[in-house]
């Protein structure tokens, strides 16, 4: 049985080690064994929040057809307004992706912060920081707590992109707090609105309680309910609001890019999951207005501007944040579907996605700590360096969606259900805009291998083994996934009975 | 328990993947030999298939294992019958002779472990897709012939060969996504990914006789047809295949021409005409083969005047494989209609069907002979690919120049050659089915004119690299045997020593596997043939 301090451990075993990191970092900084021990204190951490999870998941699926659980700190069943958690199928999914790519990610960060000479406690703090914030917000289970739990993240991550500390970043970081404080503004006034119209932000209660509303309150109720989606879609990164992640993936060093588009980007996802699909839902099983076209439209777009923009890239990094753009436009067609192979797909994309983005800001990370940034520079590199180069095709033909690897499945879940849902005509742009993404995939990859660098110096690099490991566990992670994708459906499989509606 | 046969071959191949390469670093002659040997198990433990698929009541073999349980219960289905086998097979002799010919094409080439690795893995994608019945298996596999393909083609090849890669791919992908979106329209229309009825569970082909949404499947049709046509490269869709097909390592091409693209005529039989033809009506089926028959005219012509007109060695063959996929095409678009009304067919009943299967067949040991023939010329003439700076290699490589004449008299369709009868088949199906559907007259007559042509750039070719003079004999001549001392003609730089410079051995040794296989299809097709006619469609 759940109880709410299984809820509450992992998250507090998070923050708590965050702040217990920089007294630690300052016994460890005069060590000779400095990384050694920086990965065994990561390790500690992450195996002990991973372990709170575990607890978490299994106590949760040790009943026979667990239902999901709303729990409050103050122990009411119905709260109004006091902190409460919503134990589900999908919060527990989205929490162990989010502390097994979290800990990839981090394993990676000791040795690049090592390898970049600049050895930061603060840093890992904040990534801690970071995660525990995201996992409290994906277990949440009222729009309140979510939002507490969504701006410390926000705020974690600006001090990601802040890193480097130069005009760039910061004009970066400028511009992302900026939209995340626009984004807050319009969901916290969406959020007093629908507070005031249904006496509740609990995700179950609000449920059931917009049924009871009418006429003229209804249409403030809507209005409401589009300021929080548009808040989220800004957070979210969807075209037409996508201007700031690019400046800002680019600008973060590539650890903080590989946390913020694999962890960061996911949970703005799921919130729109969570209101669209499992509040408001779907208007063919009585949601309370069709938002279905609209979010089609910003699929399509999102996808179109996310792919033709990465096509005129000449950065690399930038090119991976455009195909992070791009990557939100298939997630929405997904949840555009509202069918149940279109929720499975998405989470399904979630996953990859962040196992294959992070992926690919860690190898082409690697790569650019060597000074190569640009599409000239990379020329000659997959025989300069040969590890970190498989890794980089690797993604990006995951990105494509080349069987056997994850990207493949993940996308095939996402057409199949848009064509099932009679949009048709989205799965064929989304097709024809993978086409223009393996397209500069593979210019990419032929300047890799094709061409010869601009110096001629085609000596090989040595490769920083310690770096690759985390990197090749993602390399395999998305080969297995493609392979045996049943290993997380099975996860996914109680969603389908905890669904409130349900259209085949 | 019968023993997993074709998971066996599955598994044996992507196993072995990293061994190969790391064999490889140590010699990579043994990587080859480590490979042609995995090919040479799989081709026996494929035969072992081949009585039971001759003898048993439904004439398949089924292996099937839990895949993704989740997703539309997707079995991991291992299917073989008469059509796919003989395909598959050809497909491992020629990945065989591929494989020990690279030996000495190959030798002293750079990243020679990753090469044979690449080819291993090719050799998954490759049979694989001719070796499973359910259409996302199939997609994995026909995706991964694709990758190994490009790598292979762009760091190996000729000239700007990653551009060709680049071209292959690009084109190949954007057809694959097409089949891809029908794949996905199949499985929201009948919710199963496998192709035909196995142990009782109602297969795409049974369910898709059940949907009332005649409209969307004749999308789906024409969606396959379109995805697998670029990978036939017919015309219009060719454009990608001169320049991958020509720039490739000389094995590469054999496997590209030979096979690959046969995947595409393949799998529209398999898929297109075994799947979704059945459930669509009468009227939409005629006017959707004269369409296909027009196309393979165009195809067949097209293909036939650029390769009389091109002057690069490989860029001939290369154009007369678009002219053989018009040939293909065309035995296609002689499908029987009937099927569409929902009857089943036996191929024994459908002379066209079998002989363009048996043409697909023939025509990859043909043109992998052809190209294996003129990577191996190239070989010796240090990469000399002007046909006009050739000639009379008859005496300097007789070898070469028997295995190709018989490569391009086969490819002409000269009895007792293996195209020969293949060719024979098809248009005797075609003079069958003018009796029903007049319409077919014009295009068999065109046809008949297309393998005039097909004689013509064959014949060419002969004369041009095997016989005549070539420009630097004239002035051997002149200066008395001065063995060519001040010209540029490759005849004279490739030998040297103006004495005979054929292939090594193991080169010989492909060649002659190739060959004898040309000559023993064309004496002797029937095991091909009685294998091909127990499938039945529909």
């Amino acid at each position: 049985m759940v109880t709410i301090f299984d809820v509450i451990l992992p998250i507090s075993t998070l923050i708590v080690a965050a702040l217990l990191t920089i007294p630690v970092f300052k016994l460890i900084r005069k060590s000779t064994y400095k990384t050694g021990l920086t990965l065994a204190w990561i390790l500690a951490v992450f195996i002990t929040a991973g372990l709170t999870i575990a607890n978490l998941a299994f106590s949760y699926y040790s009943t026979a057809n667990p239902v999901p659980l709303n729990l409050t700190l103050d122990g009411t069943s119905n709260p109004t307004i006091a902190a409460s958690f919503l134990i589900d199928a999908i919060s527990i999914y989205m929490a162990i992706i989010m502390i097994a790519i979290a800990a990839v990610v981090m394993i990676y960060a000791v040795f690049f912060v090592k390898s970049a000479d600049r050895p930061s406690d603060r840093y890992f703090a904040v990534m801690i920081v970071l995660t525990g914030a995201l996992i409290g917000a994906v277990l949440a289970g009222d729009l309140l707590t979510f939002f507490i739990f969504w701006e410390a993240a926000t705020a974690a991550a600006a001090f990601l992109m802040l890193y480097r500390k130069n005009t760039f970043s910061l004009n970066a970081t400028l511009k992302y707090l900026i939209m995340v404080i626009i984004a807050s503004a319009f969901v916290l006034l969406g959020l007093s609105i629908v507070y005031g119209l249904t006496g509740t932000l609990n995700y179950i209660a609000l449920r059931n309680a917009i049924g009871g509303i009418t006429g003229a309150d209804m249409n403030l109720l809507i209005i409401a309910f589009i300021f929080i989606a548009a808040g989220y879609a800004i957070e979210a990164a969807i075209v037409p609001f996508h201007f700031w992640l690019p400046d800002a993936y680019t600008a973060a060093p590539a650890p903080s890019a590989a946390f913020l588009s694999s962890l960061v980007d996911q949970g703005s996802y799921y919130i729109l999951i969570r209101i669209l699909l499992f509040i408001i839902l779907p208007p063919a099983v009585g949601g309370i207005f069709d938002w279905t076209l609209m979010l089609a439209i910003m699929a399509a777009l999102a996808m179109i501007i996310g792919n033709l923009l990465a096509l005129i890239q000449n950065n690399i990094k930038r090119l991976i944040a455009y195909i992070c753009v791009a990557d939100v436009g298939y997630n929405l067609i997904a949840i555009t579907s509202t069918t149940q192979l279109g929720l499975i797909g998405n989470l399904y994309f979630f996953l990859i996605g962040g196992l294959t983005t992070a992926l690919a800001f860690m190898a082409v990370g690697i790569i650019n700590s060597h000074g190569f940034r640009t599409l000239d520079d990379f020329a000659g590199i997959g025989k300069r360096m040969p590890w970190t180069s498989l890794a980089l095709v690797m993604a990006g033909l995951s990105f494509a969606g080349i069987p056997p690897l994850g990207g493949f499945i993940a996308k095939y879940f996402v057409f199949t259900a848009a064509i099932s849902a009679d949009l048709t005509w989205l799965a064929v742009i989304g097709i024809l805009t993978s086409v223009i993404q393996t397209a500069y995939i593979f210019r990419l990859i032929n300047v890799m291998y094709s061409k010869k660098p601009k110096d001629g110096n085609t000596s090989v690099i040595k490769e920083n083994k310690y770096l690759l490991i985390p990197v090749f566990m993602l390399v395999i992670a998305i080969f297995v996934l493609g392979l045996f994708p049943d290993i997380v459906l099975q996860l996914l499989q109680p969603i389908l009975t905890q669904l409130p509606w349900a259209i085949p | 328990m019968v023993f997993p046969v074709l998971l066996s071959i599955f598994a044996l191949s992507s196993i072995s993947i990293p061994f190969v390469y790391l064999t490889g670093k140590r010699s990579p002659r043994a990587a080859a030999i480590f490979v042609a040997s995995l090919i040479l198990i799989n081709l026996g433990l494929l035969a072992g298939t081949i009585p039971t698929i001759m003898d048993s009541s439904s004439h398949q073999w089924i292996e099937t294992y839990q895949w993704i349980p989740n997703l539309g219960n997707t079995q991991f289905t291992l299917f073989v019958d008469g059509m796919s086998v003989s395909v598959a097979l050809i497909s491992l002799v020629l990945l065989f002779t591929a494989t020990i010919y690279s030996i000495n094409y190959m030798a002293g080439k750079k990243n020679l472990p990753a090469y044979y690795a690449l080819i291993c893995m090719l050799s998954v994608g490759l049979v694989g897709v001719f070796l499973t019945s359910n259409l996302l298996l199939f997609y994995f596999c026909w995706e991964l012939m694709l990758v190994p393909a490009y790598f292979i083609v762009g760091e190996w090849g000729h000239g700007n060969s990653y551009k060709s890669a680049l071209k292959l791919f690009i084109f190949t992908h954007a057809g694959a996504v097409f089949v891809l979106l029908g794949i996905g329209s199949i499985y929201w229309l009948t919710g199963t990914t496998e192709m035909f009825t196995v142990n009782g569970i109602l297969g795409a082909q049974a369910m898709l006789l059940g949907v009332s949404a005649s409209n969307i499947i004749k999308w789906i049709l024409l969606a396959l047809t379109a995805g697998f046509a670029v990978k036939m490269a017919v015309f219009p869709v060719h454009i990608w295949l001169p320049d991958a097909h020509s720039e490739a390592p000389a094995p590469m091409s054999a496997l590209l021409s030979g096979v690959v693209i046969s995947a595409g005529a393949y799998a529209i039989l398999r898929i297109v005409f075994g799947v979704v033809f059945p459930a669509i009506d009468v009227t939409f089926a005629v006017s959707f083969l004269h369409a296909l028959s027009i196309i393979a005219i165009i195809t067949a012509f097209f293909g036939s005047f650029l390769a009389l007109r091109a002057t690069d060695i490989k860029r001939v063959i290369a154009y007369s494989s678009i002219s053989h996929m018009g040939y293909i095409m065309f035995g296609i678009s002689l499908f029987p209609v009937s099927v569409a009304g929902g009857t089943a067919v036996v191929l024994a009943s459908s002379i066209a069907i079998t002989g363009t299967i048996l043409h697909i067949i023939s025509h990859a040991a043909s043109k992998g002979l052809f190209f294996l023939t003129a990577g191996g010329i190239m070989h010796q003439l240090n990469d000399e690919r002007d046909i006009r700076k050739m000639g009379g290699l008859a005496s300097k490589m007789p070898f070469s120049t028997v295995s190709g004449m018989i490569a391009a008299l086969s490819i002409a369709g000269i009895p007792p050659l293996a195209c020969f009868i293949s060719e024979f088949l098809i248009f005797m199906g075609a003079f069958q089915l003018i009796a029903a559907d007049s319409f077919y007259i014009i295009p068999t007559a065109l046809m008949l004119v297309a393998t005039v042509f097909s004689l013509a750039y064959s014949l060419r070719f002969i004369s041009k690299v095997f016989f005549g003079t070539a420009p630097g004999e004239l002035v051997e001549d002149v200066h008395g045997g001065s063995n060519c001392v001040h010209d540029s003609s490759a005849v004279c730089t490739g030998g040297g020593h103006g004495g005979k410079f054929d292939v090594p051995n193991w080169m010989k040794a492909a060649l002659a596997i190739l060959a004898a296989l040309v000559v023993l299809i064309g004496v002797y097709p029937t095991f091909f043939m009685q294998l091909i006619q127990t499938v039945t469609f529909g």
